[in-house]
């Protein structure tokens, strides 16, 4: 039981860590909070529903097209939402998140058109495959489901430590006008980095219809906000942080359910970053913030 | 032939009107220290569910029921406020984003107390409580030629009139007073602030419980004019609807909040067929507001413009400033 709950807990938490690893690569770049990450993300569970179910194409088609058009979505948001306000004088540091929360009303309500406001099952050829360890049951789904994840968070750190698209994506991230003195071309960096944590944001919503079976329009609004709070959490910008947040929020929600009142599963984000705040405002991996 | 003018609907939107106008001040307090709060839907929910839940409970009168449902916001936005306040900006946004969050978990799940998401109904009706009040000193509303129901949505627009009026006058001397202009310093550079002399955390907090406050009377009294309220109503969607009434009419001046939230408010009643793609248009109206006019419609610019042309009589100096309109 102890252990069935354990991998489900690590199996949710790497899901919300690669969610989280979208807002904070593009706060860490930009300085910015992607409040349209979850609706990418949730665009990114309905092409994966729609070429399962619709096309009846392979599990790793829908990979690719989800891939694909987040991208592209990713790159519409950082070519109309955020560019526009970069180099303009006297815009709030506040504006770009608005406009964000801009975007994410508008594709929340846009997906309510093109798909209905109700729940689409996410059919997996392989969901109720699962083994039998002693007296422990584990799905194939959440195999797969933590593969993928650990893949990702391994390419990611690789991308970001060894090559040089990551070491500029890092200069860039520390300091924007130096990394453009030393000749890195921090527009294109900068435009890349919102593709990716964007692409990113379209796998996970692929993970999460298959381990809930279910897509409905409003899940990007609670995963994002979970992955706000996993930011914070974590420390904000820092991708170890990232992981660790999210791991320790999967294992806390599927420990409440079982231990305590499922119904505040959603409110214990928002609990931990309020004593995380009051504790260690700089998150857990987090450097110290000069105020 | 006033009564035939008198139309209970038309009230009735523009009450509503008025309590957005209330909530688009709310969010234009905080921001005037340059915070942005999300969290004003549910201080709204919790004025709301406070007032409700003690004139049922208790049969407390009304006004008891208001200002104690707007008290209870202002603590809520004290304990929020003094933890997340020390921090920058962003982090203030995601907090109260979160903690309306939580509010509104909160609500769906004390069942015994909130009803659940089936929502509290058979809240006392403000308009019917002022009538059975007047009509116990002997008045009847046929004595102005109306009927009750006239009567009673006239007396709730009345109330809100007059409340938004003190509201916007009040918030107006505040911002030419010593607090106001601690607000405007906060909000241009904290650390020249701070070095200035001026308790930041005071009056950062202080501007939050003003918008808690506010935006707590504002849910109370929608709560005493619709008579039900439901944790739906004070969720993430109202956060964006109250902000996109500061986001399009403007942050800088309270005018802009006032427009905004008369603007939008209007804006689906009279194109009927806009209603189902609303907050698709409010998604775009912020997007290009952001890039375009950041500052809202209305700002410092503007109504300085409006004053000279109406002291110049409309000489051509003024028209220099005049961007964007």
């Amino acid at each position: 039981m102890l252990i069935e709950q354990l991998i489900n807990g690590i199996t949710l938490g790497s899901i919300y860590a690669i969610v989280a690893l979208g807002f904070t690569l593009v706060f860490g770049v930009l300085g910015i909070i992607n409040m349209a990450h979850g609706e990418i993300f949730m665009f990114g569970a309905f092409i994966g529903v729609m070429i399962t179910s619709s096309l009846k194409a392979p599990l790793w088609v829908a990979f690719a097209g989800a891939i694909v058009i987040t991208a592209i979505m990713g790159y519409m948001l950082e070519r109309f939402a955020l560019r526009p306000l970069r180099h303009k004088q006297g815009v709030s540091h506040l504006a770009p998140l608005i406009s964000t929360i801009g975007v994410s009303i508008l594709l929340e309500n846009l997906s309510h058109h093109l798909f209905g406001a109700g729940n689409h099952p996410f059919r997996a050829s392989f969901a109720e495959i699962n083994f039998q360890i002693g007296s422990i049951t584990v799905y194939l789904v959440q195999i797969v489901i933590f593969v993928i994840s650990i893949i990702l968070m391994l390419t990611l750190s690789f991308w970001l430590g060894k090559t040089k698209a990551g070491k500029a994506l890092r200069a860039t991230a520390e300091n924007l006008e130096t990394a453009s003195l030393l000749g890195v071309d921090t527009k294109r960096t900068i435009t890349m980095t919102v593709i990716i944590a964007s692409a990113m944001g379209g796998i996970a919503g692929i993970l999460v219809g298959m381990a809930f079976n279910s897509v409905t329009p409003q899940m990007g609004l609670s995963m994002g906000l979970k992955g706000l709070a996993i930011i914070i959490l974590g420390g904000m910008g820092s991708v170890r942080g990232a992981m660790a947040g999210g791991l320790i929020l999967g294992l806390a929600e599927t420990f409440i359910v079982v231990y305590g009142d499922s119904g505040y599963r959603d409110a214990i984000a928002f609990l931990a970053i309020i004593i995380i705040l009051l504790i260690r405002p700089q998150g857990l991996f987090g450097q110290k913030i000069s105020t | 032939m006033i009564a035939e003018l008198i139309n209970p609907y038309y009230l009735q939107v523009a009450s509503f009107m008025l309590i957005n106008i209330i909530l688009g001040i709310s969010v234009y307090i905080t921001l005037s220290t340059g915070q942005l709060s999300l969290a004003n839907a549910g201080f709204m929910g919790i004025g709301a569910y406070t007032s409700a839940l003690l004139t049922i409970h208790f049969e407390l009168p009304i006004v008891v029921g208001i200002i104690a449902g707007a008290l209870v916001a202002a603590i809520c936005g004290i304990l929020i406020g003094i933890p997340t306040l020390r921090l920058q900006g962003v982090y203030l946004a995601i907090v109260t984003l979160g903690f309306g969050e939580v509010i509104r978990v909160v609500f769906v799940n004390w069942e015994t107390l909130t009803n659940g998401s089936v929502g509290i109904s058979g809240i006392p009706h403000i308009g019917r409580e002022i009538l059975s009040t007047l009509q116990g000193f002997g008045f009847n509303p046929s004595m102005l030629g109306l009927q009750n129901n006239q009567f009673i949505f006239l007396s709730i627009f009345t109330l809100l009139l007059l409340v938004t009026i003190f509201i916007i006058w009040f918030f107006r001397r505040q911002h030419s007073s010593r607090v106001g202009r601690a607000f405007a310093a906060i909000k241009l550079d904290e650390k020249a602030a701070e070095s200035m002399g001026i308790n930041i955390t005071y009056y950062k907090v202080l501007a939050f419980a003003q918008g808690a406050l506010v935006a707590g009377f504002a849910g109370a009294m929608y709560a005493h004019i619709l008579a039900y309220i439901s944790p739906a109503d004070f969720a993430y969607h109202r956060a964006v609807e109250i902000l996109i009434f500061v986001v399009f009419g403007g942050s800088e001046v309270i005018w802009g909040p006032v427009f905004g939230a008369f603007f939008l408010t209007l804006m689906p009643e009279v194109l009927r067929f806009i209603s189902e793609y609303r907050y698709m248009i409010y998604g775009l109206i912020i997007i290009i507001m952001m890039a375009v006019r950041p500052q809202g419609l209305i700002d410092v610019n503007m109504l300085n413009w409006f004053k000279r042309k109406r002291v110049k009589g409309g000489h051509k100096h003024g028209a220099g400033n005049q961007k964007g309109m």
